[in-house]
């Protein structure tokens, strides 16, 4: 594998480029490449004369990969508006993720046979040990909704190619939102809105949650890249 | 380089400048199958070198119109050569129409506006 092409996949990765996205810029590259090699060798040149000027064609390999970063970024909306997505977005996502969850568990309710029936549902907030299993699987309702929406700006991020800052960011905003966001279901009443006085069970660990999920997204981008690297050393 | 050109315009003008590189990507592909050599060759050459991709940048530019359905892909070996062959779809043929609608009407328009000056 020329040296060229190696440099080129060395820095896309390092750069957080999808490893499948790699493979193929590599080959299309490399094909590239070849092209400008047979172009060269039709002029007459030959030898190393030959790869200096299919080499000086595509310019530095670490300035294309940049390049190519740049323009795949580019090319997804996620990526051209990068504050929109990764500031503004994950603090309506985080609510509407959660009012989805929410419904869900109503829709839980129903298929356990409470119906739609407000009454049957009114049964249930009444028997306490009811009501404390109706709480717990809130409480994991909101935790799944906090990872989520984590993992979706993780997923967002590595899809539209952006720095690894943005996705740092999104987490840490929905960080912020999962503490300070409360929602809260008590017999006969139900309170949800952004408070910084939020009255909730343990505001820290909701916190958490979001960094931890990021923590682990990261782990295991580490892990694939260096396969890869591995992979394409053998 | 396009891209670089394009970038720098979309700061003025974005409506129709922004879309020259996928314009003549269309057009070129709504002749024939290409791949990316082929396609940045063709550019260069039939612009008389005023327009030219960078070589290699084509290729997120051709995976970005194929994510869109505007082109397809599909790896084929000619003369012992592999390549990835690009090919517009029915998608990217309605688009090259808006597209070069879009162009005729604003190059009319500034033509107009040029002669106009001249006179």
């Amino acid at each position: 594998m020329p040296d060229f092409i190696e440099a080129l996949r060395r820095r896309l990765v390092e750069l957080g480029c999808p490893l499948k996205q790699v493979r193929r810029l590599i080959r299309e590259v490399g094909d590239h490449r070849e092209d400008l090699k047979q172009a060269a060798v039709a002029e007459g040149l030959s030898g190393a004369d030959v790869e200096a000027r299919a080499n000086a064609s595509l310019g530095d390999p670490l300035l294309l990969a940049e390049e190519l970063m740049t323009a795949l970024r580019r090319s997804s909306w996620w990526g051209r508006h990068s504050v929109v997505t990764f500031c503004l977005l994950p603090l309506l996502v985080y609510p509407i993720l959660w009012a989805l969850l929410l419904l869900l568990q109503l829709a839980l309710g129903f298929a356990l046979g409470y119906g739609w029936n407000w009454k049957k549902l009114l049964v249930v907030v009444d028997n306490p040990v009811a009501f404390s299993h109706l709480t717990t699987v809130y409480q994991f309702m909101d935790y799944a909704a906090i990872a989520l929406v984590t993992l979706l700006f993780c997923w967002l991020a590595r899809r539209a190619m952006v720095k690894l800052t943005w996705m740092v960011v999104s987490c840490a905003i929905c960080s912020v939102c999962a503490m300070i966001w409360w929602g809260r279901i008590e017999p006969h009443s139900f309170f949800m809105g952004f408070s910084l006085n939020s009255h909730l069970h343990m505001p820290w660990f909701r916190g958490v949650i979001p960094l931890l999920v990021a923590g682990a997204v990261y782990v295991c981008q580490r892990r694939s890249s260096q396969r890869f690297r591995e992979k394409v050393a053998d | 380089m396009v891209i670089g050109i394009i970038t720098a315009m979309k700061k003025t003008n974005p409506s129709f400048l922004n879309g020259v590189p996928e314009l003549l990507v269309l057009r070129l592909l709504a002749r024939q199958e290409m791949y990316g050599y082929q396609i940045v060759e063709e550019i260069r050459t039939r612009t008389g070198e005023a327009l030219a991709f960078g070589e290699g940048c084509i290729y997120p530019y051709l995976h970005y119109l194929e994510a869109e359905k505007q082109v397809s892909s599909r790896r084929q070996e000619v003369e012992g050569r592999n390549r990835n062959y690009y090919k517009l779809t029915p998608r990217g043929r309605k688009r090259l129409e808006a597209l070069t609608t879009e162009w005729n009407r604003v190059t009319t328009g500034v033509s107009r506006l040029m002669e106009g000056q001249h006179a």
